[in-house]
């Protein structure tokens, strides 16, 4: 392998799959039931490469060599493919103001240690995914096109996590909502299926405005949208945006106004792809889509491309501590809603939809915290979550293949007995999403917890930051150090130190947010455990579509599911008491800013927090237990007990009545409103105004031939005798 | 190669389809299939000549300093004084027009092929005399002879509306023409005007563009209340033709009319090329010889641009007729040119001039594929339709494409263009307007880019209802979609979905003729997306001149405003 540069490596990563998605659509009608093979040979070759930088990155950065005082470097690598689109000087005439002097996007993709993580996530879970749909898909007659969408996107996905640059990232942003609306449309003659896509693509489409604008400001506010450094044709260093230059640099983040409006459209954007409130509503619509794809897009990979994004800005969130901490209560709100909302699913996989929303509303939480902590937490959840959410859906897939398409809980029961293997892993991925020790949720949502606490309880952790860790280096006009930053962002930037949301960035609220998540892992334990009862315990029944064959699913679908088990109860356990991954993720360029790297703290692991997080975890199985174990799943629910709640909770707190009452209806009119303008008022208007000369014309009667020809020869012969005439008049 | 010049290369380019159109005639009695044959090969042996010599033009270093390509010209009407001449060239402003006229004229015959029964001849020769225009209008580097070709592009489209259109093509053609011909005859006496005073000041009566632009820059036309405006006047004469032709809103609503109402080939041309010759006039024409004026105009036009982004957008959503709602949406796409265009920064009108070629593309692949659809089932009602990814995948695959470059779907050429006018919009409003103008600025440029997510909405509402679900409508009746589709190009994982799925009996898949007239749009839908900077680059130097005049104008504008608030503030 010495003779494969490490860049070669990297472009392979997404390139091998783009090529088996190609392959698959060229061959897949000779391939035929083979189709699936362009397309997980392209994955398991990318995957192997994945690994490989993955393990030459942590080489690299030395994880375990040096000790954890020790402060991290850097690490990172780019290459550039090829120059997407350039402008030279484009800056605008008597544009003095605009730090916008060039506009040059280059197809560049870079390797450190949060790429490198998320790749081999991305490849692997997308391997599993795409052996486990050899069995799900046999015999659907898109076979070949399901196969071609999983491998594309994988392709942007691993290209998204790759991008060294904002217009690229944005791309791909888009790119993989694409194959999310190819996917979820894919039985596209269900009528639902394709409402559903359509309403994922548009949602998605609000919080790429977010990103697109915030695309816009990052360009005129630091004159690049590069990540890393790049040198001119003169020699010139233009300082990219999370490069290792203003990295150094404390006071190189704009915050205030601008910085302030540049991380609520992040925000905005993450909210949309991660299914954050309030843009969180296509997400459960999104099931409709083959359960493979809503394992790989809508639980482990796609939907945490807005976590990616918060910590890979993690600098320019730092310098607006407001902004950071309305990340924590996004998220610590859609945690609880969320969870609340799935306690009363009867929809297996809905269930599952809504615990996605609501783990990663726990990644935000811990995300807004700001500190190293909170950062490497939420991308530890990201990793486990990917299991053991992974290892959930393929069981719940499992359980739709055998029961002939019905995935409603009420419908069947006990089916530990026909399916044990299924029953067995998906109690261990039950296990990890609940938080029970020691399976791999346990751990990282321990850590999660942990980074609320140190910031509701600061003295309880023996560290001193203020109410805000990172307010402090927080750019402000007067103290840039690179020239770049516009003086007009200064003005924005320079009245107000920070923007009124600092005033959210007070330990009450954490301490609210961390009550909140507290309840929302008791929530979590109930309703996983609610599913895992009323689907594997009580009598045994089975639908009347299942037919006479239910029973346990082929070896290509059960032997993805042991491996996302044996992940699910090992990975958090390992991953946290070597504390490798969280060590390797603080080389990572974002992680090193001074603002960041400053709330370092030793690996501890928290015994307060530990036996809180058992304990809402135990009652909320017990509580499960009580309502579910043994019992029929048709028979009387536990939200009986609710009230009123219930009907909010089985409604979805209204947010689509809302959504269509607020914005959709009214749109709609406007529009209504808006063609009837056309037709009769502005077209009215021309109508009434072309019979003027009709009318005129009427005199002349017997000009009108009716002919356009000799109206088009009148007109021309017309204008030049006047063209003649006024050439004569000039010339005098 | 020496003995082919590029200008004889320029000149037979041009001169080929008006050649194709006498063999066209002379086979007219052979039959139907004698013509289209003839058509198809004209359109394709111009198009071979266009690429070629668009290859010439890119291999000339030459032409990277903004020099133009292939010059012909001969005296033409020289009396006295008076010099008009034949004067032919390529630049950067025309090239890709050039090619995309070419390009699309393939399509209009492909998609004509069975379409048209009804007197074949006479609509070939007029598709083929149409293609000499739309070629001879870019190239055109004299005023008079510009104008020729303008109005040789209206009289041929106007008989295939008024006799190859659907049931209201009378009224729609007749409206096209009157619109049309009124606007572009004020802008005709704009032309002369500027073409007056030049020769006023400088004593020759020149109709090259070139010596205009420049003589406009030694004696700019006034723009004083002294000079009764007179610049202004012109500005406003040339719009009247341009504004109705881009369509800006409000002067849009024979569009809808001509493109509902006309063949699809017509519509090809009409939705592809036609269009962008408002844009193409403000960049050879008002901008450069009217800086001033323009840039009084600027923050006007730019609002009308956004107002014709949500406007058109919003019309398009409660649409029923699929047509009618893709030519509502070039209302919308047409307004972010527009926009792009008088943002006046040089990101945003190098992508206002890349997306007239990338709107071509995606809107004459939509009108394309909905005439298809046409001849499959006989309706363009939206609820009537239903199902099509079963019954014609391939078709539904390229609907699908269209789609996604027409609501700028990254790495597709739509959304180069879109966001490049996007971002330069947002930098004129961030930092390059007075104190007074920046709030209205920012306020259009959110709603533009809001505009991208109503412009999903039509769009994939249209695609929800006409491609997905279950059919609605019998596949097909009497005379048309009675082949299967061919093997031969239907491979591939694009099968139909698993429940309710047609089976083959239903299929009505594209034919070789209709994959001929959308794949190659298809291939620079990907080409311009992935490696942008190709297409940007020969461009560059043409916009940047033709602008940089009213730009430095808009600036200077600007710069007036703010002193002159500042004054206001500091003494009140």
């Amino acid at each position: 392998m010495n003779d494969i540069s490490p860049s070669t490596l990297l472009a392979l990563v997404p390139l091998l799959p783009l090529v088996g998605a190609i392959l698959t659509v060229a061959l897949g009608r000779v391939l035929g039931s083979r189709a699936h093979l362009p397309a997980i040979a392209g994955i398991a070759a990318a995957f192997v490469v994945a690994v490989m930088l993955l393990s030459g990155m942590a080489r690299e950065v030395g994880v375990g060599s040096t000790g954890h005082d020790h402060a991290a470097k850097p690490v990172e690598m780019v290459t550039t493919l090829w120059q997407w689109a350039g402008i030279g000087d484009a800056a605008a005439p008597g544009d003095g103001n605009s730090a916008a002097k060039a506009f040059a996007i280059p197809v560049a993709l870079r390797l450190d240690p949060l790429t490198a993580t998320l790749l081999v996530i991305i490849t692997g879970v997308g391997l599993l995914v795409a052996i486990y749909s050899i069995g799900y898909m046999h015999g659907d007659p898109g076979y070949p096109r399901f196969f071609a969408l999983v491998s594309a996107f994988v392709f942007s996905m691993s290209m998204l996590v790759a991008a060294s640059n904002f217009l690229l990232v944005y791309v791909f942003w888009e790119a993989v909502g694409a194959c999310s609306y190819l996917l979820i449309g894919f039985w596209f003659t269900k009528p639902e299926a394709a409402k559903a896509a359509k309403k994922a693509f548009l949602v998605n489409r609000i919080g790429d405005f977010g990103l697109a604008v915030a695309t816009f400001l990052l360009w005129m506010t630091y004159g690049t949208l590069n990540f890393h450094d790049t040198t001119l044709a003169d020699g010139t260093l233009v300082p990219g945006i999370l490069g290792a230059t203003r990295l150094a640099d404390a006071s190189a983040y704009v915050g205030g106004a601008v910085g302030t409006a540049i991380c609520l459209l992040f925000l905005l954007a993450a909210c949309g792809k991660s299914a954050q409130l309030p843009l969180h509503v296509w997400l459960p619509d999104a099931m409709e889509g083959p359960t493979p794809a809503s394992s790989l897009i809508h639980a482990a990979t796609m939907v945490t491309a807005g976590i990616y994004l918060v910590a890979r800005t993690a600098p320019l969130f730092e310098a607006c501590p407001g902004a950071l901490t309305l990340v924590s209560i996004v998220g610590a709100t859609t945690a609880l809603v969320a969870a609340l909302i799935g306690t009363v699913q009867n929809d297996l996989k809905r269930v599952l939809a809504y615990s996605t929303i609501s783990q990663l509303g726990y990644m935000f939480a811990a995300l807004g915290t700001g500190t190293l902590l909170g950062f490497t937490a939420a991308i530890f959840h990201l990793v486990t979550h990917a299991f053991f959410k992974a290892l959930l859906f393929m069981g719940a897939g499992s359980v739709m293949h055998a029961m002939g398409g019905v995935i409603d809980m009420r419908r069947f029961g006990g089916l530990r007995r026909v399916m044990p293997i299924t029953a067995a892993t998906f109690l261990v991925g039950a296990l990890a999403l609940a938080g029970v020790a020691p399976f791999a949720g346990f751990f990282s949502k321990d850590e999660i917890l942990a980074s609320l606490h140190s910031r509701g309880w600061p003295d309880a952790h023996g560290e001193h930051h203020d109410a805000a860790p990172a307010g402090g280096h927080a750019a402000t006009g007067a103290t840039f150090h690179l020239a770049s930053v516009t003086p007009d962002a200064a003005q924005f930037a320079g009245g107000a130190r920070g923007s009124a949301l600092d005033a959210l960035n007070t330990p009450a609220t954490w301490r609210i947010l961390f009550w909140m998540s507290l309840v929302t892992a008791a929530l979590t334990a109930f309703y996983t455990f609610r599913a895992v009862f009323m689907t594997f315990t009580g009598p045994t029944r089975v639908p009347d579509e299942a037919g006479h064959h239910a029973h346990e699913s082929p070896p290509s679908m059960t032997i993805p599911l042991a491996i996302l088990a044996a992940l699910s109860a090992v990975s958090g356990w390992w991953l946290f008491s070597t504390h490798s991954l969280a060590s390797f993720l603080a080389s990572t360029p974002s992680f090193t800013a001074p603002a960041v790297a400053s709330t370092a703290t030793p690996p501890a692991f928290h015994w307060d927090l530990a036996i809180q997080g058992t304990l809402a975890a135990a009652i909320g199985i017990v509580v499960a237990a009580l309502g579910h174990l043994g019992r029929r799943s048709d028979g009387p629910q536990m939200e009986r007990f609710l009230g009123p709640l219930e009907t909010l909770f089985a409604n979805r707190f209204f947010f689509d009545q809302i959504y269509s009452a607020l914005i959709v209806k009214p749109l709609e009119m406007v529009a209504t409103l808006a063609a009837m303008i056309d037709r009769h008022l502005i077209d009215g208007l021309v109508d009434t105004i072309a019979r003027i000369p009709v009318a005129l014309g009427s005199v002349v009667r017997h000009l009108q031939s009716g002919l356009v020809q000799r109206y088009a020869l009148a007109g021309v012969i017309g204008t030049l005798l006047i063209v003649l005439a006024l050439v004569a008049r000039a010339m005098g | 190669m020496n003995g082919f010049s590029p200008s004889s290369h320029l000149l037979l380019t041009i001169a080929a389809p008006l050649v194709g159109a006498v063999i066209a005639w002379l086979l007219g009695s052979r039959g139907v299939s004698a013509v289209r044959q003839s058509a198809a090969v004209t359109t394709l042996v111009t198009l071979a000549l266009a690429a070629w010599l668009i290859v010439r033009y890119l291999a000339d270093p030459a032409t990277a300093s903004g020099l133009p390509y292939g010059l012909v010209e001969f005296p033409w009407l020289t009396e006295g004084i008076f010099d008009v001449r034949f004067s032919l060239g390529l630049d950067g402003l025309s090239l890709w027009m050039f090619g995309l006229a070419a390009l699309l004229s393939v399509t209009a015959v492909f998609v004509s092929w069975d379409a048209i029964k009804d007197r074949p001849v006479g609509f070939y020769v007029l598709l083929l005399v149409l293609e000499a225009a739309m070629l001879g209008v870019f190239a055109a580097r004299d005023v008079i002879l510009f104008y020729v070709f303008f109005e040789f592009t209206l009289v041929p489209l106007f008989f295939l509306i008024g006799i190859w259109g659907h049931d209201e093509r009378r009224k729609a053609a007749v409206k096209f023409f009157i619109y049309t011909l009124t606007g572009s005859v004020l802008t005709f006496l704009g032309l002369l005007t500027i073409v007056l005073w030049h020769a006023n000041h400088a004593g020759v009566v020149t109709f090259d563009i070139e010596s205009l632009v420049d003589g406009t820059k030694i004696h700019p036309l006034p723009m004083t209340a002294a000079g009764g405006w007179l610049q202004m006047v012109v500005f406003l004469a040339l719009l009247a033709g341009f504004a109705v032709k881009v369509p800006i809103v409000p002067f849009h609503t024979w569009l809808p009319l001509a493109h509902v109402e006309a063949p699809t080939g017509g519509s090809v041309d009409l939705a592809g090329v036609l269009l962008k010759l408002g844009i193409y006039g403000f960049l050879r024409f008002s901008m450069p010889m009217l800086p001033e004026a323009t840039a009084v105009a600027a923050p006007w036009l730019f609002g009308l641009g956004v107002v014709g982004i949500v406007y058109g957008a919003l019309v398009a959503l409660v649409q029923t007729d699929l047509k009618r709602l893709i030519a509502y949406s070039s209302v919308s796409h047409m307004g972010y040119i527009v926009m792009g265009l008088f943002a006046l920064t040089p990101v945003a009108t190098e992508g206002a001039n890349l997306q007239l070629v990338n709107h071509g593309l995606s809107s004459a692949g939509l009108f394309a594929l909905v005439g298809m659809i046409y001849e499959r089932f006989h309706t363009r009602n939206i609820a009537s339709l239903g199902g099509i990814a079963s019954k014609a995948p391939w078709l539904a695959v390229f609907f699908m494409l269209f789609t996604f470059s027409s609501i700028g779907l990254p790495g597709l050429n739509g959304f180069v263009g879109e966001f490049m006018i996007l971002l330069g919009s947002f930098q004129r409003a961030w930092s390059g307007v007075s104190p007074a103008w920046q709030f209205a600025y920012l306020v259009m440029a959110l709603l533009a880019v809001a505009g991208v997510v109503l412009g999903a909405w039509y769009m994939l509402w249209a695609v929800e209802r006409v491609l997905f679900g279950g059919s609605r409508e019998p596949p097909r009746s009497a005379g048309h979609g009675h082949e299967p589709g061919h093997a031969d190009h239907g491979h591939g994982g694009h099968g139909h979905g698993g429940h309710g799925a047609a089976d083959d009996h239903d299929r009505c898949d594209l034919r070789w003729h209709e994959l001929a007239a959308v794949l190659p749009l298809a291939v620079f839908v990907l080409w311009i997306g992935l490696t942008p900077a190709t297409f940007l680059a020969p461009a560059a130097p043409a916009v940047r001149k033709a602008t940089a005049a009213s730009a430095v104008a808009f600036a200077a504008r600007m710069q007036a405003e703010t002193t002159a608030t500042v004054a206001r503030i500091t003494n009140p």
